[in-house]
């Protein structure tokens, strides 16, 4: 059993002992430190991107919340803005409806005005036509001549007179017509 | 002895057989070397162990090399058989112990590497040489008392040896604490290397010795014999691989173990 059971082998105790060693040296020198460094390297560069991946998310959320602000201040905007035109388009029909109004009623004064001038003119064209008419168709029954503006100032008077009560009856016309 | 008739070797040819790998490991590829009166000739078991230390270094540092930010499958297995070193050999007591870990993965890959070695044909099983294993369970001891001693102090580290909870009186004290102290010191000095040292070539040895006497019993009686002792000797060296690894992973966390009870005693 001498070579089964075996623990004093010199070569192998003097081997063994320097190849242990130097195979720790060479792991410890060129192996454990890049893996260490290696791990601790990954290690704060997932530790990065889930800080920037936290960071954007709250920058999303910041954009998000930001984005919504702004849509519901253009929402307040176009109601303002709807709400103000939709004022400012009655003012301006009511407005056109009284400057029509009242240009109608200039129209329709003026038109008036009109009409009582050209009645006036007419009636004392009618009256000179008139009184021109008496005299002489009294000449004519009377077979002389007669004092024309006698008679003209008398025919005035008497047109006057029927003037007025003319005038009288189309004013109360004119009162119920208003 | 009547023996079967097939049978044209005796039993000391077959014993021979099973055993012709450590028997004639010291002449096999020997280069006789000394060093004064101490013979350290080079021969099949140093070459084994140099070729185990360089697979070893080589599948480390290798690993070691190519690391990218974005690892590879073979670097994603050393840094794992680095992980494992780190979380899972190391601080086994305390948090500080963690600093020994380098040394206890580097006993558990060579010693994995050298049993796994074992495993091929006409390889040497360097691991089921006891001198081998007595190396490294001696690196651990010393390695272990220095420890304890650096950190507690001679007093202290031997203080820590005694268990708590002695009865305060002069029985304790001059009876049974003598006692126990014996008991560790035995423990500690001469148990836990030895235990370390035999534990891994036993297994290694009778390992491999089951493959070859299986094989050998072939010679002995005969071709037909294969039928049974090849699909014996198949599941056998799985089953030696299984051992290779769980031996490795045991001397590796029991050197762990001691070398932090060294430096933790006293706290526990």
């Amino acid at each position: 059993m001498g070579t089964v059971f075996d623990p004093l082998n010199t070569s192998v105790y003097f081997w063994q002992i320097i190849t242990f060693l130097i195979l720790l040296y060479l792991l410890y020198k060129y192996v454990y430190p890049p893996i260490q460094e290696q791990i601790q390297k990954r290690q704060s560069q997932i530790e990065r991107a889930i800080d920037e991946a936290e960071k954007t998310r709250s920058e999303a959320r910041e954009l998000l919340a930001e984005y919504r602000r702004q849509i519901e201040e253009a929402r307040g905007e176009a109601r303002r803005i709807l709400e103000e035109s939709r004022k400012q388009g009655a003012a301006q029909r009511e407005r056109i409806r009284t400057e029509a109004q009242q240009e109608g009623d200039r129209i329709i004064q003026r038109a008036r005005e009109e009409i009582t001038r050209e009645r006036n003119t007419a009636l004392r064209e009618v009256r000179g036509e008139v009184a021109g008419m008496v005299v002489e168709a009294t000449e004519r029954v009377l077979g002389r001549e007669v004092d024309r503006d006698e008679h003209e100032r008398l025919i005035s008077e008497a047109l006057d007179s029927l003037e007025a009560e003319v005038a009288g009856g189309i004013s109360r016309d004119e009162s119920q017509r208003v | 002895m009547n023996t079967v008739a097939l049978a044209q070797m005796t039993q000391d040819d077959l014993r021979s057989e099973i055993l012709y790998t450590w028997e004639t490991a010291r002449e096999t590829w020997a280069i006789p070397l000394s060093l004064g009166p101490v013979d350290i000739s080079i021969n099949k078991i140093i070459w084994f162990l140099w070729i185990g230390a360089a697979v070893t270094f080589l599948i480390m540092f290798v690993g070691a090399r190519i690391l990218k930010d974005r690892p590879g499958a073979y670097q994603v297995i050393v840094e794992d058989i680095y992980g494992f070193g780190r979380n899972h050999l190391g601080g086994q007591m305390a948090e500080e112990g963690r600093k020994w870990f380098p040394y206890t993965l580097t006993l558990f890959v060579f010693v994995l590497t050298l049993n796994v070695l074992g495993l091929l044909p006409n390889s040497y099983p360097v691991t089921s040489n006891l001198s081998v294993t007595l190396v490294l369970a001696l690196c651990t001891f010393l390695l272990v008392q220095q420890q304890g001693i650096a950190r507690n102090g001679l007093g202290g580290y031997l203080k820590s040896w005694l268990p708590g909870g002695l009865p305060d009186n002069a029985f304790g004290k001059f009876l049974i604490a003598p006692f126990l102290f014996l008991i560790e010191a035995m423990s500690r000095l001469f148990s836990q290397p030895a235990t370390l040292a035999v534990r891994l070539y036993a297994n290694m040895l009778a390992g491999s010795l089951l493959i070859y006497v299986f094989l050998s019993l072939i010679l002995y009686f005969g071709a037909a014999t294969a039928l049974v002792s090849v699909p014996v000797t198949v599941v056998f060296s799985a089953f030696k691989l299984f051992v290779s690894i769980l031996q490795a992973y045991i001397f590796a966390i029991l050197s762990q173990v001691y070398i932090e009870m060294a430096m933790f005693g006293e706290e526990h």
